[in-house]
């Protein structure tokens, strides 16, 4: 990570010059990074609403067998699309992409704004359409009950007739269209306003992460925004792309979908690989350990993640040669991300380490995503997907990369960055509650699953044999848990605003090195309007 | 923002706008107004939402061209952005096609697709390579050729040639647009119609979103065009002009691929596939 | 393994309490209270299928325990106050290349297994006969093509169920199938995408309209008894209520239950496919 010696004109925002735009207008109308940023949390946190309600909805369902609250079954399949939709679309990408990327973009490179500010807005209020459509869809035309996959023929015309799935198609296509803009927007600013001295080799690693992250973005979005516009014809115009009587092909939807899918596994964790990097290396006060091998192992995952989609269909009636390619290809991801790991570990090693909440949060990452990694290593071989496929086990698996990662990221991002987006601290005592309460809450709510998955219980259904009651009860407490964990966090972001203790520049002491630091707590309207000069030898190189 | 005085890095920084949520209120229209179409048959939604959709496109390009014509603006380092931009969004674009080319050898290649069936499916004369195809390759190609001249004659100054060409160009993408029109008509006449089966899918789908395509550039072309006679680009200042001749070149490369797999191998001999059965 | 003891009680204490209530085949391959391993193994794949899980999931393990106790030892080692002066050690190349070599190794170690698993599970080799499985919203038909048999098999709606039976697993008429015998699975969907899966015989392959999917079984003589599975693939409302139960007879009983079966299901009309039973037990949305 670049140890960025900038030169030290530190405070270098003169904030009040020219004027700002205030009341609604400086929200609606937005040309600035932190404002849009802001509104991109703001997001998430709503749509969290929605999406972990829902999951608690389901499982709450799910804590006995038979059917008590939900008495109809299509129902929970709308709330479990809705939910799967809602977490990946908008809160996981709005936070760590829009909510932090443009955050800390700008901030971190060294440069005053993105390269298209009022894109950068409309990629925002398409985010929001996009919510509304995805809420619509879950209320209008009875419920799109296909799960986040809508694979047909069940999410085709004759299967799901009603407004629904259309609605749900025209959410993806706008969402999808608002994150090509901002990938465009990102990979445009990082490329083209880096400070100067601030070569690639010395972008800290949040930026390496951005980088790759929004070209996964640019180049895996249209493809679905493809399937979909041939999904909503099919529904809506006639053609066959999806239906056998006509020669077409529903194994061709799975293709695109998750040609598209993996590289969105990468999207959502990626960025979480960038957060971490940056605080493992705060709290040790050391250098990120072995910088450029952490930066192309997140370039060689983008790039190999781009042709293991087909693991996600190992039973669909490949030959055992495709079948093969796949389990081999996907495998290989496994080598960049043990070599992430333990250099993170590395980091920490003969550092100084503070436990503080992000780092708590950092650790807490590193391990549980090792837990949900090496799942996803037994998934990758086909033979043994064929007992796991559509089974718990992997509803376990991919909560543990996506809820609890994905999340402890979102989490780790907020508690580290918070001094500097509001200009007041945390209640640290409370945020490492939060933290422990919230670590055995999913634990007891995910790990379980596995067990559930081993027995054989196939996931997407609300009712289910009755020798999966024990562990599913197990399950649904950690759930409550988790809940807990979450309102807790709610409570420590109003007290906070509210409460909270003034921020200095940089609240986490030598170890936080990169340029966001340098500009005052909370960072003013303009940041650095002089740019900063960037002169320190790249991280990594001996010094 | 710093007023241009106290300007002290070379970006250009937009003001506050209301553009971006007026355009996102213009999608929510336009695609409810598609749901409720497409389910009701009632299309003013989706009309009032395609207008406000155009009514946005027409304020921000205009926007656009006045920043870019204030001599403030568009520094150096704002004119790299916005040619990484557009290449950008060009790469997003090729995957779009992607996508489409995916289904059409999908379905087209039994290697790829066992289901036992036929190609074209239901028996279909499928579109061939000569006649109108051929013609309107030769159109397009013409027109890389002719938007290039314009271009080589705008980096050396002569602007009348340079708005010459650029309108040639533009005229011929408008025949092309009447020609693939004629053929469609023809076609869905005494061919095949969209909801014929998976070939007339692929088809009509592949090289209708090329159509679009070249809708898009003409009008893109146009508005060159009108620029380059208000004087608005001069030899070393044309984004505009460069992103529209970069974004036609693409329009012809799709389209070359579209003439070689999709008319002309998909009607040969060869892209006649036979069933292949378990 | 350590699962397998804890797992022999449930199962003596499970069949125990069945073996009490009905007279039918040994229930063997049915999930089991607070189960937290596979359920028992009929078919040779699935026997491999364990042992193969079983070497991954130890080496994760091992993973997993490495990760942690460096990350305790860091815990211990490297906190503010034990190591006030941290180090500015950013290479290693001698650990780089250990961390990205010894992975490699690990995963060649893990994939030859796994390819020769996959090769041997694919398809059958000397099919003695075949069974042709056909998935429907919300129901699975079955058609013994070598005897001409076809019937459909619905699940058992919850206020039908008689003492013994299963709850959303037993099914009207289950498939029954002889031991010993190399047996070919062929699968396809009337509708939407279903799964055809029965974890205890290793098989779980998608049934897709207009595709015909293939796997294979076979069940050797002393795994005698009745198999669970249930629909695998989210095909709507009902996608919970189309199980699949298995009676796995010896080669002698198979033949005796087709001769009845030829009667109670009728020779198989192509044309008009019997859907015998569908009418009175398929569970509809209300009857729930
Ligand atoms: C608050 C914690 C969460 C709980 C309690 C929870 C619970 C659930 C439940 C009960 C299901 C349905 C399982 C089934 O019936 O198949 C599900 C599915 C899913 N969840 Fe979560 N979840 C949580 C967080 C997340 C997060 C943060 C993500 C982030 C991306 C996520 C992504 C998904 C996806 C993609 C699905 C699959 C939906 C489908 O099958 O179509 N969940 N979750
Ligand atoms: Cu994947
Ligand atoms: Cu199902």
């Amino acid at each position: 990570m670049a140890d960025t010696h900038a030169h030290a004109h530190g405070h270098n925002d003169h904030a009040d010059h020219g004027h700002h735009p205030t009341g609604w207008r400086r929200w609606m109308y937005s040309t600035n990074h932190k404002d849009i940023g802001t509104l991109y949390l703001v997001l998430a946190i709503v749509a969290s609403f929605v999406g972990v309600g829902f999951s608690m909805m389901m499982r709450l369902e799910l804590a006995e067998p038979g059917l008590q609250f939900i008495r109809d079954q299509h129902f929970y399949n709308v709330l479990l699309t809705a939910h799967g939709l809602i977490m990946v679309f908008f809160v996981v990408m709005p936070a760590l992409i829009g909510g932090f990327g443009n955050w800390f973009i700008p901030l971190m490179i060294g440069c005053p704004d993105m390269a298209f500010p009022r894109m950068n807005n409309i990629s925002f209020w398409l985010t929001a359409v996009g919510l509304i459509l995805v809420a619509t869809s879950t209320v209008i035309g009875g419920g799109a009950g296909t799960g986040w996959t809508v694979y047909p023929p069940l999410s085709n015309h004759t299967f799901h007739p009603g407004m629904s799935v259309d609605f749900a198609i025209l959410s993806l296509h706008v969402a999808g269209a608002a994150s090509i803009l901002g990938a465009i927007n990102f990979i445009t600013t990082i490329v083209n306003m880096r400070a100067p001295g601030m070569t690639f080799h010395r972008m800290p690693l949040f930026i390496w992460s951005m980088l790759v992250t929004a070209f996964l973005l640019l180049l895996a979005l249209p493809v679905l925004a493809g399937a979909l516009t041939m999904l909503l014809t099919d529904r809506n115009f006639g053609t066959a792309f999806f239906e056998p009587s006509g020669g077409g092909d529903p194994i061709f939807w799975q293709h695109l979908f998750w040609f598209f899918g993996h590289p969105e596994v990468y999207i959502m964790i990626i960025p979480a690989f960038g957060i971490v990097s940056q605080v493992v290396s705060t709290f040790s006060k050391k250098p990120v350990f072995g910088y450029l091998g952490m930066a192309y192992a997140m370039v060689s995952i983008g790039f190999v993640g781009f042709v293991v989609w087909a693991h996600h269909m190992f039973t669909v009636g490949f030959n055992v040669e495709t079948r093969a390619y796949f389990i081999i290809a996907t495998m290989i991801i496994a080598v960049p991300t043990g070599i992430k790991i333990f250099s993170w570990l590395a980091t920490m090693w003969g550092g100084s380490i503070e436990f503080k909440t992000p780092m708590l949060y950092a650790m807490g990452f590193i391990f549980l995503f090792v837990v949900g990694g090496v799942t996803g290593v037994t998934l990758s071989n086909a033979p043994v997907d064929m007992a796991f496929h559509d089974t718990y086990f992997v509803i376990a698996h991919f909560h543990y990369v996506l809820s609890i990662a994905a999340m402890y990221a979102i989490f780790t991002g907020m508690y580290y960055w918070l001094p500097k987006m509001s200009g007041r601290m945390y209640n640290e005592k409370l945020g490492q509650w939060q933290f422990w309460i919230t670590f055995v809450g999913v634990n007891v709510l995910f790990f379980p699953q596995h067990f559930l998955g081993m027995a054989g219980m196939p996931r997407r259904i609300a009712d289910y044999p009755d020798a999966f009651a024990g562990w599913n009860m197990v399950s649904s407490g950690g759930a409550v848990i988790s809940l807990v964990g979450a309102l807790l966090f709610f409570y420590i972001l109003w007290d906070t605003l509210r409460n909270g203790a003034k921020a200095p520049a940089n609240p986490w002491g030598v170890g936080a090195n990169t340029l966001e630091w340098t500009v005052d707590s909370p960072a003013p309207f303009h940041t650095h309007e002089v740019l900063p000069v960037i002169t320190a030898e790249p991280a990594g190189s001996h010094h | 923002m710093a007023t241009q005085a106290q300007k002290t890095h070379p970006y250009h920084l937009s003001e506050p706008s209301a553009l971006p949520l007026f355009g996102s209120i213009a999608v929510l229209v336009t695609a409810v107004g598609a749901v409720v179409f497409m389910h009701t048959g009632f299309y003013l939604g989706l009309v009032a939402g395609f207008v406000l959709l155009i009514l946005m496109f027409i304020a921000w390009w205009r926007l656009v061209i006045s920043e870019a014509n204030n001599g403030v603006d568009h520094t150096e380092v704002v004119k790299t952005g916005l040619r990484i931009g557009m290449l950008l969004f060009i790469a997003s674009e090729v995957m779009f096609f992607f996508a489409f080319f995916w289904g059409w050898f999908h379905s087209s290649l039994p290697i790829l697709n066992n289901v036992a069936g036929m190609w074209p499916n239901n028996d279909i004369e499928p579109m061939g390579a000569s006649g109108i195809p051929m013609v309107n390759t030769l159109i397009l190609l013409t027109s890389s050729v002719t938007v290039t001249v314009a271009h080589h004659a705008l980096v050396e100054g002569d602007r009348k040639t340079a708005t010459n060409w650029t309108g040639i160009t533009a005229v011929l993408g408008v025949i092309f647009l009447i020609i693939q029109a004629y053929e469609y008509w023809h076609l869905v006449n005494h061919q095949f119609g969209l909801k014929d089966g998976i070939y007339p899918s692929t088809f009509y789908l592949a090289t209708g979103f090329h159509g679009f395509h070249v809708l898009v550039g003409t009008t893109f072309l146009i508005v060159c065009y009108f620029r380059l006679r208000a004087g608005h680009f001069t030899p070393s200042a044309h984004i505009g002009f460069e992103a529209a001749a970069w974004y036609w070149h693409f329009v012809d490369v799709v389209w070359l691929f579209l003439y070689i797999n999709v008319y002309w191998w998909g009607s040969s001999a060869f892209g006649h596939l036979k069933p292949l059965v378990q | 393994m350590i699962n397998s003891r804890w797992m022999l009680f449930l199962l003596v204490l499970f069949s125990a309490a069945t073996a009490a209530l009905s007279a039918d085949a040994q229930v063997v391959g049915a999930p089991q209270p607070w189960e937290w391993y596979f359920r028992t193994a009929a078919t040779p794949v699935q026997v491999d299928l364990i042992w193969f899980h079983d070497l991954i999931f130890w080496v994760e393990v091992a993973i997993v325990l490495f990760v942690l106790g460096l990350m305790a030892y860091i815990v211990v080692k490297f906190n503010a106050k034990a190591n006030p002066v941290p180090s500015r050690t950013t290479h290693n190349t001698f650990l780089e290349v250990a961390w990205t070599v010894i992975p490699v190794l690990i995963l060649v170690v893990i994939a030859i297994p796994s390819l020769r698993l996959l090769f041997f599970m694919d398809k059958a080799k000397n099919p003695e006969m075949t069974l042709k499985i056909t998935s429907h919203q919300w129901y699975w038909s079955y058609e013994y093509t070598d005897s001409g048999i076809a019937f459909d098999s619905n699940m058992i709606p919850e206020d039908q169920l008689k003492p013994g039976q299963l709850r959303l697993l037993d099914v009207d008429n289950r498939v029954v199938l002889p031991a010993d015998t190399e047996i070919r699975l062929l699968m396809t969907s009337e509708d939407v995408i279903h799964n055809w899966a029965v974890q205890s015989f290793g098989v779980r392959m998608d049934t897709v309209p207009g595709r015909i999917n293939e796997s294979w079984m076979i069940v050797p003589a002393d795994k005698i008894g009745t198999y669970y599975g249930q629909c695998s693939e989210l095909c709507g409302v009902n996608h919970a209520y189309m199980p699949i139960a298995v009676d796995i007879v010896s080669k002698r009983d198979f033949q005796s239950w087709l001769a009845q079966a030829k009667t109670k299901f009728g020779r198989l009309d192509a044309d008009a496919p019997v859907k015998l039973v569908q009418a009175e037990t398929q569970p509809s949305l209300d009857a729930r």
